[in-house]
Protein backbone atom coordinates (compact mmCIF):
# COMPACT_ATOMS: atom_id res chain seq x y z
CA UNK A 1 0.00 0.00 0.00
CA UNK A 2 1.36 3.00 -0.80
CA UNK A 3 1.75 6.02 2.18
CA UNK A 4 1.95 9.89 2.08
CA UNK A 5 4.55 10.73 5.02
CA UNK A 6 7.00 13.81 6.25
CA UNK A 7 9.75 12.13 6.94
CA UNK A 8 13.39 13.04 8.34
CA UNK A 9 16.01 13.50 5.82
CA UNK A 10 17.91 10.78 6.85
CA UNK A 11 15.13 8.50 7.04
CA UNK A 12 14.42 9.45 3.16
CA UNK A 13 15.59 6.24 0.65
CA UNK A 14 16.30 6.87 -3.15
CA UNK A 15 13.57 5.78 -5.03
CA UNK A 16 10.77 7.28 -3.35
CA UNK A 17 8.76 9.68 -4.89
CA UNK A 18 9.05 13.19 -3.39
CA UNK A 19 5.14 14.02 -2.97
CA UNK A 20 5.05 17.23 -2.25
CA UNK A 21 7.02 20.69 -3.88
CA UNK A 22 10.26 20.95 -1.45
CA UNK A 23 10.68 24.89 -1.16
CA UNK A 24 13.44 27.10 0.03
CA UNK A 25 12.56 30.59 2.67
CA UNK A 26 11.75 32.42 -0.70
CA UNK A 27 9.16 30.44 -1.69
CA UNK A 28 11.52 29.30 -4.83
CA UNK A 29 10.90 25.40 -5.54
CA UNK A 30 13.85 22.99 -5.07
CA UNK A 31 12.12 19.58 -5.77
CA UNK A 32 8.84 19.64 -7.61
CA UNK A 33 6.38 17.73 -6.30
CA UNK A 34 6.27 13.82 -8.42
CA UNK A 35 10.46 13.87 -8.57
CA UNK A 36 12.24 10.59 -7.76
CA UNK A 37 14.48 11.09 -4.65
CA UNK A 38 18.04 10.55 -5.88
CA UNK A 39 21.31 9.85 -3.61
CA UNK A 40 22.55 13.52 -5.06
CA UNK A 41 18.82 15.40 -4.22
CA UNK A 42 19.17 14.30 -0.50
CA UNK A 43 23.52 15.51 -0.32
CA UNK A 44 21.57 18.58 -2.32
CA UNK A 45 18.97 19.07 0.41
CA UNK A 46 20.76 18.21 3.13
CA UNK A 47 23.68 21.05 2.88
CA UNK A 48 20.78 23.24 2.87
CA UNK A 49 19.88 22.01 5.88
CA UNK A 50 16.20 20.68 4.98
CA UNK A 51 15.30 18.66 8.02
CA UNK A 52 12.54 16.68 6.42
CA UNK A 53 10.19 16.39 2.81
CA UNK A 54 6.90 14.83 2.27
CA UNK A 55 7.02 11.03 0.27
CA UNK A 56 5.53 8.61 -1.07
CA UNK A 57 6.25 5.09 -0.32
CA UNK A 58 5.56 1.21 0.26
CA UNK A 59 4.43 -0.01 3.57
CA UNK A 60 3.79 -3.31 4.37
CA UNK A 61 0.06 -4.05 5.10
CA UNK A 62 -1.19 -6.28 7.98
CA UNK A 63 -4.35 -7.38 6.81
CA UNK A 64 -6.02 -8.06 10.52
CA UNK A 65 -4.86 -4.75 11.56
CA UNK A 66 -6.76 -3.24 8.66
CA UNK A 67 -9.46 -5.09 9.41
CA UNK A 68 -9.72 -3.88 13.17
CA UNK A 69 -9.63 -0.27 11.69
CA UNK A 70 -12.21 -0.87 9.63
CA UNK A 71 -14.64 -2.28 12.01
CA UNK A 72 -13.57 0.97 14.06
CA UNK A 73 -14.18 3.31 11.79
CA UNK A 74 -17.51 1.26 10.47
CA UNK A 75 -18.44 1.85 14.13
CA UNK A 76 -17.83 5.43 14.90
CA UNK A 77 -19.51 5.93 11.13
CA UNK A 78 -22.88 4.08 12.37
CA UNK A 79 -23.05 6.08 15.45
CA UNK A 80 -22.26 9.62 13.59
CA UNK A 81 -25.19 8.63 10.95
CA UNK A 82 -27.89 7.10 13.43
CA UNK A 83 -29.88 10.07 12.38
CA UNK A 84 -29.28 10.28 8.73
CA UNK A 85 -31.86 7.86 7.57
CA UNK A 86 -31.00 4.87 4.69
CA UNK A 87 -31.46 6.73 1.41
CA UNK A 88 -29.04 5.59 -0.97
CA UNK A 89 -27.15 8.68 -1.53
CA UNK A 90 -26.75 9.14 2.54
CA UNK A 91 -25.50 5.66 2.42
CA UNK A 92 -23.11 6.51 -0.81
CA UNK A 93 -21.81 9.60 0.96
CA UNK A 94 -21.13 7.11 4.11
CA UNK A 95 -19.34 4.47 2.28
CA UNK A 96 -16.84 7.19 0.44
CA UNK A 97 -16.24 8.46 4.09
CA UNK A 98 -14.88 5.00 5.21
CA UNK A 99 -12.87 4.53 1.91
CA UNK A 100 -11.61 8.62 2.71
CA UNK A 101 -10.51 7.55 6.55
CA UNK A 102 -9.36 4.30 5.56
CA UNK A 103 -6.89 5.83 3.30
CA UNK A 104 -6.71 8.78 5.57
CA UNK A 105 -7.02 8.31 9.18
CA UNK A 106 -7.83 11.28 11.70
CA UNK B 1 -43.27 29.79 25.66
CA UNK B 2 -40.36 29.95 23.77
CA UNK B 3 -41.90 30.27 20.30
CA UNK B 4 -40.86 33.43 18.13
CA UNK B 5 -42.47 35.02 15.74
CA UNK B 6 -40.87 36.41 12.58
CA UNK B 7 -42.07 40.25 13.64
CA UNK B 8 -39.63 39.59 17.32
CA UNK B 9 -36.53 38.17 15.41
CA UNK B 10 -37.54 41.15 12.17
CA UNK B 11 -37.47 43.54 15.32
CA UNK B 12 -34.07 42.53 16.33
CA UNK B 13 -31.96 42.17 13.46
CA UNK B 14 -33.36 46.05 12.51
CA UNK B 15 -31.20 47.23 15.78
CA UNK B 16 -27.65 45.09 14.94
CA UNK B 17 -24.82 47.00 14.13
CA UNK B 18 -24.24 47.89 11.19
CA UNK B 19 -21.43 46.31 9.15
CA UNK B 20 -18.02 47.66 8.69
CA UNK B 21 -18.80 49.86 5.31
CA UNK B 22 -16.42 47.91 3.30
CA UNK B 23 -18.57 45.06 3.80
CA UNK B 24 -21.27 46.64 2.76
CA UNK B 25 -20.25 48.11 -0.28
CA UNK B 26 -19.19 44.81 -1.45
CA UNK B 27 -22.06 43.66 -0.91
CA UNK B 28 -23.92 46.41 -2.90
CA UNK B 29 -21.11 45.42 -5.48
CA UNK B 30 -22.43 41.94 -6.34
CA UNK B 31 -24.74 42.30 -9.61
CA UNK B 32 -22.72 45.59 -10.51
CA UNK B 33 -21.07 45.08 -13.55
CA UNK B 34 -19.82 49.10 -13.54
CA UNK B 35 -17.59 48.67 -9.61
CA UNK B 36 -15.14 50.54 -9.13
CA UNK B 37 -12.03 48.03 -8.08
CA UNK B 38 -9.39 50.51 -6.89
CA UNK B 39 -12.37 52.68 -4.86
CA UNK B 40 -13.39 49.23 -3.17
CA UNK B 41 -9.68 48.13 -2.47
CA UNK B 42 -8.65 51.62 -1.13
CA UNK B 43 -11.86 51.29 1.55
CA UNK B 44 -10.84 47.61 2.54
CA UNK B 45 -7.15 48.94 3.06
CA UNK B 46 -8.74 51.97 5.40
CA UNK B 47 -9.71 49.16 7.94
CA UNK B 48 -6.60 47.98 9.29
CA UNK B 49 -8.15 44.93 11.47
CA UNK B 50 -10.00 43.79 8.43
CA UNK B 51 -7.02 44.27 6.09
CA UNK B 52 -4.90 42.49 8.46
CA UNK B 53 -7.57 39.33 8.02
CA UNK B 54 -8.03 39.52 4.63
CA UNK B 55 -3.95 39.46 4.11
CA UNK B 56 -3.65 36.09 6.62
CA UNK B 57 -5.88 34.22 4.56
CA UNK B 58 -4.53 35.69 1.09
CA UNK B 59 -1.13 33.77 2.33
CA UNK B 60 -2.42 30.68 4.50
CA UNK B 61 -2.38 27.89 2.34
CA UNK B 62 -5.86 28.18 1.30
CA UNK B 63 -4.71 29.82 -2.17
CA UNK B 64 -1.23 28.26 -1.85
CA UNK B 65 0.51 31.10 -3.48
CA UNK B 66 3.99 30.82 -4.41
CA UNK B 67 4.94 34.38 -3.08
CA UNK B 68 3.24 36.10 0.21
CA UNK B 69 0.68 39.31 -0.83
CA UNK B 70 1.28 42.59 1.45
CA UNK B 71 -1.07 44.74 0.57
CA UNK B 72 -5.09 44.40 -0.69
CA UNK B 73 -4.13 46.05 -4.00
CA UNK B 74 -1.48 43.46 -4.54
CA UNK B 75 -4.16 40.21 -3.45
CA UNK B 76 -6.76 42.02 -5.89
CA UNK B 77 -4.19 41.64 -8.43
CA UNK B 78 -3.02 38.56 -7.85
CA UNK B 79 -6.38 36.46 -6.41
CA UNK B 80 -8.71 38.37 -8.40
CA UNK B 81 -11.44 40.63 -7.22
CA UNK B 82 -13.98 38.15 -7.06
CA UNK B 83 -11.93 36.34 -4.49
CA UNK B 84 -11.17 39.05 -2.44
CA UNK B 85 -14.55 40.46 -2.14
CA UNK B 86 -15.41 36.42 -0.90
CA UNK B 87 -12.75 36.94 1.77
CA UNK B 88 -13.86 40.25 3.09
CA UNK B 89 -17.60 39.28 3.27
CA UNK B 90 -15.95 36.14 5.29
CA UNK B 91 -13.85 37.66 7.43
CA UNK B 92 -15.96 40.81 7.86
CA UNK B 93 -19.34 39.28 9.18
CA UNK B 94 -17.33 37.50 12.11
CA UNK B 95 -17.25 39.56 15.11
CA UNK B 96 -20.84 41.45 14.87
CA UNK B 97 -22.46 38.54 17.02
CA UNK B 98 -21.94 38.15 20.56
CA UNK B 99 -23.06 34.68 21.60
CA UNK B 100 -21.17 34.42 25.07
CA UNK B 101 -24.58 34.38 26.91
CA UNK B 102 -25.67 31.62 25.11
CA UNK B 103 -25.39 28.95 27.72
CA UNK B 104 -24.11 25.74 25.42
CA UNK B 105 -23.36 27.42 22.16
CA UNK B 106 -20.61 25.82 20.90
CA UNK B 107 -18.80 29.26 18.99
CA UNK B 108 -15.23 27.26 18.19
CA UNK B 109 -17.74 23.87 16.94
CA UNK B 110 -19.82 27.01 14.99
CA UNK B 111 -16.76 28.54 13.26
CA UNK B 112 -15.10 24.78 12.45
CA UNK B 113 -18.25 23.75 11.02
CA UNK B 114 -18.48 26.72 8.82
CA UNK B 115 -15.17 26.16 7.51
CA UNK B 116 -15.52 22.73 6.25
CA UNK B 117 -18.67 23.28 4.77
CA UNK B 118 -17.21 26.55 2.87
CA UNK B 119 -14.05 24.00 1.76
CA UNK B 120 -15.95 21.58 0.92
CA UNK B 121 -18.57 24.25 -1.13
CA UNK B 122 -15.86 25.81 -2.61
CA UNK B 123 -14.85 22.26 -4.12
CA UNK B 124 -18.11 21.03 -5.32
CA UNK B 125 -18.60 24.51 -6.85
CA UNK B 126 -17.23 23.58 -10.58
CA UNK B 127 -19.96 20.73 -10.44
CA UNK B 128 -22.92 22.69 -10.14
CA UNK B 129 -21.49 25.51 -12.42
CA UNK B 130 -21.20 27.85 -9.76
CA UNK B 131 -17.86 30.43 -8.79
CA UNK B 132 -15.81 29.02 -5.82
CA UNK B 133 -15.35 31.93 -4.36
CA UNK B 134 -18.90 32.84 -4.01
CA UNK B 135 -19.80 29.12 -2.98
CA UNK B 136 -16.89 29.29 -0.39
CA UNK B 137 -18.61 32.28 1.52
CA UNK B 138 -22.29 30.61 1.17
CA UNK B 139 -20.75 28.01 3.03
CA UNK B 140 -18.95 29.81 5.65
CA UNK B 141 -22.16 32.04 6.51
CA UNK B 142 -24.82 29.42 6.07
CA UNK B 143 -25.77 28.93 9.28
CA UNK B 144 -25.57 32.47 10.35
CA UNK B 145 -28.91 32.42 11.74
CA UNK B 146 -27.76 30.48 14.50
CA UNK B 147 -25.66 33.39 15.40
CA UNK B 148 -28.94 35.39 15.21
CA UNK B 149 -30.56 33.03 17.97
CA UNK B 150 -27.99 32.83 19.55
CA UNK B 151 -26.64 36.45 20.45
CA UNK B 152 -30.50 37.70 20.14
CA UNK B 153 -32.81 35.42 21.75
CA UNK B 154 -29.69 33.62 24.00
CA UNK B 155 -32.63 31.97 26.71
CA UNK B 156 -34.77 31.24 23.74
CA UNK B 157 -31.61 29.31 22.17
CA UNK B 158 -30.50 27.30 25.43
CA UNK B 159 -33.25 25.96 25.29
CA UNK B 160 -32.82 24.38 22.28
CA UNK B 161 -29.39 22.90 22.75
CA UNK B 162 -31.40 21.13 25.69
CA UNK B 163 -33.55 19.48 24.44
CA UNK B 164 -31.61 18.64 21.13
CA UNK B 165 -29.18 16.79 23.74
CA UNK B 166 -32.31 15.40 25.82
CA UNK B 167 -33.61 13.69 22.62
CA UNK B 168 -30.68 13.54 20.53
CA UNK B 169 -31.85 15.12 17.37
CA UNK B 170 -30.98 17.49 14.83
CA UNK B 171 -30.37 20.88 15.57
CA UNK B 172 -33.28 21.93 13.07
CA UNK B 173 -35.45 19.63 14.60
CA UNK B 174 -35.16 20.90 18.11
CA UNK B 175 -35.25 24.94 16.51
CA UNK B 176 -38.86 23.98 14.92
CA UNK B 177 -40.26 22.21 18.14
CA UNK B 178 -38.73 25.10 20.68
CA UNK B 179 -39.24 27.74 18.74
CA UNK B 180 -41.34 27.25 15.83
CA UNK B 181 -38.69 28.27 13.45
CA UNK B 182 -35.49 27.44 12.11
CA UNK B 183 -31.67 29.28 11.54
CA UNK B 184 -32.07 28.84 8.14
CA UNK B 185 -35.36 30.51 8.13
CA UNK B 186 -34.05 33.36 10.30
CA UNK B 187 -30.59 33.62 8.41
CA UNK B 188 -33.23 34.29 5.46
CA UNK B 189 -34.27 37.12 7.21
CA UNK B 190 -30.76 38.19 7.85
CA UNK B 191 -29.51 38.22 4.66
CA UNK B 192 -32.40 40.03 3.44
CA UNK B 193 -31.98 42.86 6.34
CA UNK B 194 -28.15 43.36 5.19
CA UNK B 195 -28.89 42.72 1.41
CA UNK B 196 -26.75 40.12 0.65
CA UNK B 197 -26.80 39.10 -3.06
CA UNK B 198 -29.81 36.73 -4.00
CA UNK B 199 -27.21 34.06 -4.05
CA UNK B 200 -26.32 33.81 -0.84
CA UNK B 201 -29.31 34.81 0.30
CA UNK B 202 -31.06 31.37 -1.05
CA UNK B 203 -27.84 28.83 -0.02
CA UNK B 204 -28.77 30.50 3.82
CA UNK B 205 -32.43 30.46 3.52
CA UNK B 206 -32.86 27.30 1.77
CA UNK B 207 -29.50 24.98 3.09
CA UNK B 208 -32.18 22.38 4.39
CA UNK B 209 -34.42 22.33 1.84
CA UNK B 210 -32.91 22.35 -1.28
CA UNK B 211 -35.25 20.50 -3.22
CA UNK B 212 -37.50 23.44 -2.87
CA UNK B 213 -34.71 25.84 -4.30
CA UNK B 214 -33.91 26.70 -8.23
CA UNK B 215 -31.84 23.59 -9.79
CA UNK B 216 -29.23 26.00 -10.58
CA UNK B 217 -29.25 27.71 -6.59
CA UNK B 218 -25.92 27.83 -4.59
CA UNK B 219 -28.47 26.00 -1.83
CA UNK B 220 -27.58 22.85 -3.57
CA UNK B 221 -24.22 22.91 -3.20
CA UNK B 222 -24.40 24.39 0.32
CA UNK B 223 -27.10 21.33 1.29
CA UNK B 224 -24.24 18.51 0.37
CA UNK B 225 -21.19 20.80 1.52
CA UNK B 226 -23.42 20.96 5.03
CA UNK B 227 -23.77 16.61 4.92
CA UNK B 228 -19.88 15.90 3.83
CA UNK B 229 -18.50 18.52 6.40
CA UNK B 230 -21.01 16.69 9.26
CA UNK B 231 -19.85 13.44 7.90
CA UNK B 232 -16.29 14.63 7.89
CA UNK B 233 -16.65 15.81 11.70
CA UNK B 234 -14.88 19.07 10.98
CA UNK B 235 -16.76 20.63 13.93
CA UNK B 236 -15.10 18.80 16.60
CA UNK B 237 -18.39 18.61 18.75
CA UNK B 238 -18.91 15.37 20.56
CA UNK B 239 -23.48 16.32 19.55
CA UNK B 240 -21.72 15.79 15.85
CA UNK B 241 -24.76 14.16 13.74
CA UNK B 242 -24.32 13.49 10.09
CA UNK B 243 -27.40 14.37 8.10
CA UNK B 244 -29.51 13.15 5.19
CA UNK B 245 -28.31 13.91 1.55
CA UNK B 246 -31.58 15.59 0.13
CA UNK B 247 -31.71 13.43 -3.20
CA UNK B 248 -32.63 16.05 -5.62
CA UNK B 249 -29.83 18.16 -4.55
CA UNK B 250 -27.52 15.05 -5.14
CA UNK B 251 -28.87 14.22 -8.84
CA UNK B 252 -28.45 18.18 -9.80
CA UNK B 253 -24.64 18.33 -8.88
CA UNK B 254 -24.55 14.76 -10.19
CA UNK B 255 -22.57 13.01 -7.63
CA UNK B 256 -21.08 9.91 -7.06
CA UNK B 257 -19.03 7.79 -5.02
CA UNK B 258 -16.10 8.69 -6.96
CA UNK B 259 -16.48 12.46 -6.76
CA UNK B 260 -17.81 12.54 -3.08
CA UNK B 261 -13.95 10.97 -1.94
CA UNK B 262 -12.33 13.58 -4.21
CA UNK B 263 -13.96 16.12 -2.40
CA UNK B 264 -14.10 15.08 0.69
CA UNK B 265 -10.01 14.47 0.35
CA UNK B 266 -10.27 18.55 -1.03
CA UNK B 267 -12.19 19.91 1.74
CA UNK B 268 -9.94 18.15 4.55
CA UNK B 269 -6.61 18.99 2.88
CA UNK B 270 -6.50 22.56 4.03
CA UNK B 271 -8.75 22.79 6.48
CA UNK B 272 -7.04 23.07 9.59
CA UNK B 273 -5.08 25.73 7.88
CA UNK B 274 -7.82 27.52 6.82
CA UNK B 275 -9.50 27.51 9.91
CA UNK B 276 -6.54 29.03 11.84
CA UNK B 277 -6.62 31.58 9.75
CA UNK B 278 -10.41 32.53 10.14
CA UNK B 279 -10.34 32.12 13.86
CA UNK B 280 -9.07 35.12 14.89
Amino acid sequence: MKKIAVLALEAVQPGMKVAEAVLDDGGRVLVPAGAEVSTSMLTSLARREVASITVEHEVEEDPAQREAQRMALTARLDELFRKAGDGPETRTLYEAVLAHRLENPK
Amino acid sequence: MTALSRDQVLARLKQLPSLPSAVSDLLASFGNEDVDVEQISRQIARDQGLTARVLRVANSSFYGLQSRVGTINEAVVVLGFRAVRSMVMAVGMNGVFRVDQCRGFDAQAYLRHGVGVGLASRALAPLAGQNPELAFTGGLLHDIGQLVLASNFSAQYSAVLDYRNKHDCLLVVAERDILGMDHAEVGGMLAATWHFPDSLCQAVAEHHSPASALADSLANVVHIADAFAHALELSGSSTELAMAVDRTAWARLGLDGDKCRKVLGETEHCFEDTYQVLKV
